[in-house]
């Protein structure tokens, strides 16, 4: 049953999983998601369509997985010097999705900035953030994560570390 | 952007001093009295590609591109006709359309509504009666300022500021092939750009990303950091894309094996391509790959087994059009690098949809698009670092040349233009012969 201490619980995984991005310890972020969990940056506001409209990152764990261990390579060009981040996540609304499998599911919504510094420069992007999770026993488990980027559609520089 | 008389334009004898057989000065990269007379000489000079005709398929569709220093409009006006419009309203000269696609029957300017047509004609002008009589609604000073020389090949539309330049095809030359099979991959005969793109900047030399597409050598180098995980990852845990992204980032894993074979192709005026390249994974069809199976059989009910073999047996990878548009055919890939100053470049990436072919094979080309396209993508990103380390490199004064000199003692010559192996630099050599070219011709 949903209450005021599942909301609590949801709000402290994301603040897990945002303490995970910045402290670098991308394996344990990618623990954070189920075996089919997927991670989803969309290239357009308000897209829905994932295969006929390109998507920035559009990746399930078996990709996710690559992708983590790329940022663990000393040889990614694009990570010296590593990247440092801050993610703020606030603005957290929960709501039940019923049951998946006999575990309870929930629809989170969150907004998000993230500075990334990399050597003398500062990058800053701003969103939301929409989560599909399910309980795993004491903890959770995303199914799946929709970054939607407020300039998802601007031109960009190249983007590292995962928002 | 500085004004034209800001700097001293370089002379002939001046450009002809910074190229040699096998190095090139910094100065090509990183002065900007040199990228200005560029900006005149070839995005001044040559056809460049603006957009696709899928893109402005009925009157009022516009996209909204670069060429040369202008910021334009290709529309499709009432008559059906193409235009080229440079964004900017004749009146007091503000910016006209800020988005980049749509349809519009009317551009109207916010400031005081002056309205145009499609074609850039003058519609109307409120408070007609405080013009002076002389004021002419069809007098083309008061239309936006119209590209006259526009020329489409098979759906791709270039276009000019040069009054008088050479016919399309003679600058494109063998590169229509390249176009040619891109369509004629299409069962319909005709491809449609997907509606989705990126758009990517970095801080360097637009030339740096033209010859980082004709280069095969520095994939091993460049991409280990995606290369290395791929081949730890087992095959087939993404269930998302039938393993193409695994099989992409494993590509790039070049090595004498996969060198051989391969032949680099320079073309008078600048144009490149790789032959024989990717012969592995997912980049070729599979015996049993249903999707490539089904398409396959699409073709081949259109044109008959001989024409499709002779079409998918195209294996011509980075074709890159003298100066900007990079096509990969057998992928449905386009890459246009536009330069916004001599240190940085916008470069925008798209892919286009078979028509008649099922709807399997675009999935494939999004993903592609993805995969190598985005500011997210495991490989790209790392390409833009170096391009970016060697624009920082190349605007200090030190060391002041390039070197070309990888394969000089083995490239051929044909009766089309230059041939080497994988490793060689020649199609470096030959951008910038046809870069020398172009900056020393006094007259366009």
């Amino acid at each position: 049953m949903f209450d005021q201490t599942t909301q609590r619980q949801i709000e402290l995984f994301l603040f897990e999983e945002a303490r995970l991005l910045d402290s670098g310890d991308f394996q344990g972020w990618l623990k954070l998601y189920e075996p089919q969990g997927i991670y989803w940056m969309p290239s357009k506001p308000g897209q829905t369509d994932p295969l006929n409209v390109a998507s920035i990152i559009y990746e399930d764990h078996g990709i996710l997985s690559i992708r983590v261990q790329r940022l663990l390579e000393e040889r990614a060009l694009v990570l010296t010097p590593m990247p440092r981040t801050t993610h703020v996540v606030g603005n957290i609304e929960v709501e039940p999705a019923g049951q998946e499998e006999g575990e309870a599911a929930f629809k989170v919504g969150a907004t998000f900035i993230c500075v990334v510094h990399q050597g003398d420069k500062q990058t800053l992007y701003s969103g939301r953030h929409s989560y599909d999770l399910v309980r795993s026993g004491e903890a959770f488990r995303i199914k799946m994560k929709r970054v939607a980027l407020m300039n998802s559609d601007a031109t960009h520089a190249p983007m590292t570390i995962p928002l | 952007m500085t004004e034209p008389h800001a700097l001293d334009i370089p002379t002939a004898d001046d450009i002809r001093g910074l190229v040699r057989p096998d190095h090139v000065h910094r100065r090509a990269y990183a002065d900007p009295a040199v990228f200005q007379l560029e900006q005149e000489r070839i995005f001044g000079r040559l056809w460049i590609y603006v957009a696709h005709e899928s893109q402005v398929k009925k009157p009022g569709d516009f996209v909204r591109t670069r060429l040369g220093g202008h910021e334009v409009l290709v529309t499709r006006g009432e008559d059906e006709k193409i235009n080229v419009l440079i964004n900017r309203c004749p009146h007091r000269g503000a910016r006209l359309c800020m988005v980049d696609q749509g349809t519009s029957r009317l551009f109207s300017c916010p400031y005081h509504a002056w309205v145009f047509k499609p074609d850039g004609s003058l519609s109307s002008v409120p408070h007609r009666q405080s013009y002076p009589a002389s004021f002419d609604l069809n007098d083309s000073n008061n239309h936006m300022q119209r590209i006259k020389q526009i020329q489409t090949y098979r759906g791709f539309i270039f276009a000019t500021l040069n009054e008088n330049p050479e016919p399309l095809l003679n600058h494109l030359g063998a590169m229509t092939e390249v176009i040619d099979n891109l369509v004629d991959r299409a069962p319909d005969g005709e491809v449609e750009m997907g509606e989705s793109y990126f758009s990517v900047e970095y801080r360097g030399n637009w030339k740096l990303h033209m010859e980082n597409a004709a280069d095969i050598f520095h994939p091993s180098f460049v991409h280990a950091s995606s290369v290395m995980p791929a081949r730890k990852a087992p095959a087939n845990a993404s269930i998302l894309d039938q393993d193409q992204t695994r099989e992409m980032l494993l590509a790039n894993g070049f090595g004498f094996k996969e060198w051989e074979g391969i032949q680099l192709n320079g073309l008078p005026g600048g144009h490149a391509y790789m032959t024989n390249i990717y012969s592995n994974g997912v980049l070729v069809q599979k015996e049993a790959d249903p999707v490539a199976t089904q398409y396959r059989a699409s073709l081949v009910a259109k044109v008959g087994e001989e024409r499709t073999a002779q079409i998918l047996g195209m294996n011509r990878f980075n074709n890159i059009v003298y100066p900007n548009l990079i096509i990969n055919a057998q992928y449905q890939q386009m890459r246009v690098a536009t330069p916004i100053a001599v240190d940085r470049t916008l470069v925008r990436i798209y892919c286009f949809r078979l028509k008649g072919a099922p709807d399997e094979m675009f999935h494939r080309s999004v993903r592609f698009l993805t995969t190598l396209g985005s500011p997210a993508s495991m490989i790209f990103s790392d390409d833009i670092e170096m391009l970016e380390r060697c624009q920082q490199g190349l605007s200090k004064d030190e060391g002041p040349w390039v070197d070309f000199s990888r394969g000089l003692d083995s490239d051929r010559r044909d009766t089309n233009g230059m041939l080497s192996g994988a490793a060689s630099e020649m199609p470096m050599r030959v951008q910038f012969q046809a870069w020398l070219n172009y900056l020393t011709a006094e007259a366009a």
